[in-house]
């Protein structure tokens, strides 16, 4: 064996052992440490350069980032026996690396267990409240109804018209709302999961929807809601059409009526007036007025006419 | 002496060569292994990019655009991470082409997607899209695992919790600027629980629909309110065009009795005013006004007259046959 072969050999094995007695941990990862399957010491969260025993000693590796989880939806009813459908989702991370493996091996593993964890946990928060509960999160609506109402009120004492829109459905307080539903999920679960070494985050309640026989009453109730509304809406309007088309009439007659009596008042003042002027004035000399009276009348109506008279008529008096 | 060269010749020549060159092979090995080195030390950050640095396994910095250098032969590990780019999530729809002039959409389903409870327990459709960038590429690729359906799932379910709290008018209508604007708050604040290096730039409603199933019923109340709308313009209409003629004719029927009134009374103190004018005169000598008044009337009247008969009164049976009699001759 020549002196180069043997440096080559030594330096080939002193690198193997370089190389099994150094590892790289990755961002995202965290792992820890086996002798002979055996774990050893602390785990190794930090990314970077790390050394162990070489050939003797192992990395087991899982993910230190957030994990998600997807629950298959379930029907379940709520406390108020409506049947809806629930899909939640949650954010999870391995916090015990130890516990992690130990229990669950790895993700596949942790996946089950959360599985029914999860899935009886959420059953068990959701039937135990109103449906209500699970949909809305606060009581913000009740305010928005209640401005509503006002508006309309205020719009109706200033004599405006306004079409409502009907709330049908009592829009009640809720207690919890959505997110403290979510939360006692997580409460409920964090125990268990502790001893899987696995920290929950949260749990989001993705999608909640009605049941197939249940949205289709529920769709019945929306028709049916929304065509009182319609009937509503147009025999408000024939109403006020009814109250305007009066107020037409009555308005009419009380202008022409007054008009009448106001004219007809006129006249009879000034024919009142006229004759006051005329009494006054001829109250003087009556029977002088009677002459100018008929010499007028005179001029009037006999010009150019065809008259046979007796000699003794009164309208001829004057003529005697 | 050998006849033909052993089987091993070439690797004799081979070894032979190495061993007398070996300080130029050596030589031209280390400079090859220098220039791969040197061509993979450094490397180029696009304008909409930046780069996480990995050195190692862990995490060194992150370059915004420009020239740097790395340590080559797998030391460092540079990622490049798209963080200009604006990306769009879509829920309850999904662009199926933006290449043509105008966008098209899947006409798939995505009901499970977009229909919703509202807060009054009804159903509304609801399609909305989500515009986010990177804002921290280390977090972004190392917090979570699946960064994308963490948006996902945490946009579906805010938005959810949002239309919750609403009433399915305010849905379809009046809060849809207030919808997409809490979404975006309460979605940031959820990635940023998370610590996952998103920041959300805007979430815009779409189509808001009731569910098809119940499209025409709602369609009904607008159509009910749009004719109810019409009837009373209508009649509205028709007292603003009737009231003010009528208004009008009153007030035409008040003057004319005005008038009438007026006119009478200035006649009687025209016809007094005269009277008295000539009872003055007539008091200044009353037998000569009488006689002179009468005999003008007298002089107008018989100047005017054609044909007077005028008859003793004792006269009786008297036949008309006065034209007869003058024509028949």
């Amino acid at each position: 064996m020549t002196k180069s072969s043997i440096l080559i050999i030594i330096s080939f094995f002193a690198f193997i052992t370089f190389y099994s007695s150094t590892f790289i941990l990755s961002e995202g990862h965290q792992a820890i440490v086996t002798e002979f399957g055996r774990p050893v010491g602390a785990p190794i969260t930090n990314a970077g350069l790390h050394f162990k025993k070489p050939f003797i000693q192992d990395i087991r590796l899982v993910d230190k980032r957030i994990l998600s989880w997807d629950g298959f939806p379930n029907q379940i009813p709520t406390k108020d026996k409506k049947y809806i459908k629930v899909d939640t989702t949650a954010r999870w991370r391995i916090i015990d690396v130890l516990k992690f493996i130990q229990t669950v091996q790895n993700e596949k593993g942790a996946k089950t267990r959360l599985d029914t964890i999860l899935d009886g946990h959420t059953r068990d928060v959701i039937s135990s409240h109103n449906l209500v509960e699970a949909v809305r999160n606060s009581n913000e609506i009740l305010n928005t109804i209640e401005d509503q109402k006002e508006e309309i009120k205020k719009q109706k004492e200033k004599g405006l018209f306004i079409l409502e829109d009907e709330i049908s459905v009592d829009v009640e307080k809720i207690i919890e709302g959505r997110e403290k539903l979510s939360q006692m999920i997580v409460n409920k679960a964090d125990k268990e999961l502790q001893e899987l070494g696995i920290k929950l985050i949260d749990v989001q309640l993705r999608r909640i929807s009605y049941e197939e026989s249940v949205e289709k009453k529920v769709y019945e109730r929306m028709i049916s809601e929304r065509k009182r509304i319609a009937q509503k809406i147009r025999s408000i309007g024939k109403g006020e059409t009814a109250e305007i088309e009066g107020r037409l009439t009555r308005d009419l007659q009380k202008i022409e009526s007054e008009a009448y009596r106001t004219a007809e008042s006129v006249r009879g003042q000034a024919d009142g007036k006229a004759a006051a002027i005329y009494a006054k004035a001829l109250k003087i000399n009556p029977g002088f007025y009677d002459f100018i009276r008929s010499m007028e009348a005179y001029k009037k109506s006999i010009k150019g006419k065809k008259y046979i008279l007796t000699n003794d008529s009164e309208f001829l008096k004057f003529l005697k | 002496m050998q006849n033909r060269p052993p089987e091993n010749y070439e690797w004799l020549k081979t070894k032979e060569y190495f061993k007398k060159n070996s300080k130029t092979v050596i030589s031209i090995i280390f400079l090859f292994v220098l220039g791969i080195g040197s061509l993979s030390s450094f490397y180029t950050v696009e304008p909409d990019e930046e780069a996480v640095v990995i050195r190692l396994g862990k995490y060194q910095k992150t370059n915004p655009p420009g020239l740097h250098f790395k340590i080559p032969f797998g030391i460092d590990n540079v990622i490049k991470v798209k963080t200009k780019i604006v990306h769009q999530a879509e829920f309850g729809f999904r662009t199926s082409s933006s290449t043509e002039r105008r966008t098209t959409y899947s006409s798939k389903n995505f009901d499970t997607e977009s229909l919703m409870l509202t807060g009054d327990l009804n159903v509304a459709e609801v399609q909305w899209v989500v515009q986010f960038q990177i804002s921290d590429p280390f977090k972004f690729i190392f917090q979570t695992s699946e960064p994308i359906t963490n948006i996902r799932d945490i946009s579906e379910s805010i938005m959810r919790r949002v239309v919750g709290d609403k009433t399915v008018t305010e849905v379809l209508t009046t809060g849809r600027v207030e919808i997409a604007t809490q979404s975006r708050e309460l979605m940031q604040g959820v990635l940023d629980h998370y610590d996952m290096g998103i920041s959300i730039k805007t979430v815009k409603l779409q189509d808001v629909n009731p569910p098809r199933t119940v499209q025409d019923s709602f369609n009904e109340v607008n159509s009910a309110k749009q004719e109810q709308e019409k009837m009373i313009n209508q009649a509205e209409e028709a007292y603003n065009k009737v009231i003010p003629e009528a208004k009008g004719k009153a007030k035409k029927l008040i003057s004319e009795a005005n008038g009438y009134a007026e006119a009478k009374v200035n006649r009687a103190l025209g016809d007094t005013s005269r009277f008295l004018a000539i009872y003055e005169e007539y008091n200044k000598a009353p037998n000569i006004t009488k006689k002179r008044i009468y005999l003008e009337t007298m002089e107008e009247l018989f100047g005017s007259m054609e044909d007077t008969t005028i008859l003793d009164a004792k006269v009786k049976g008297l036949l008309p046959v006065f034209g007869k009699l003058q024509g028949a001759n």
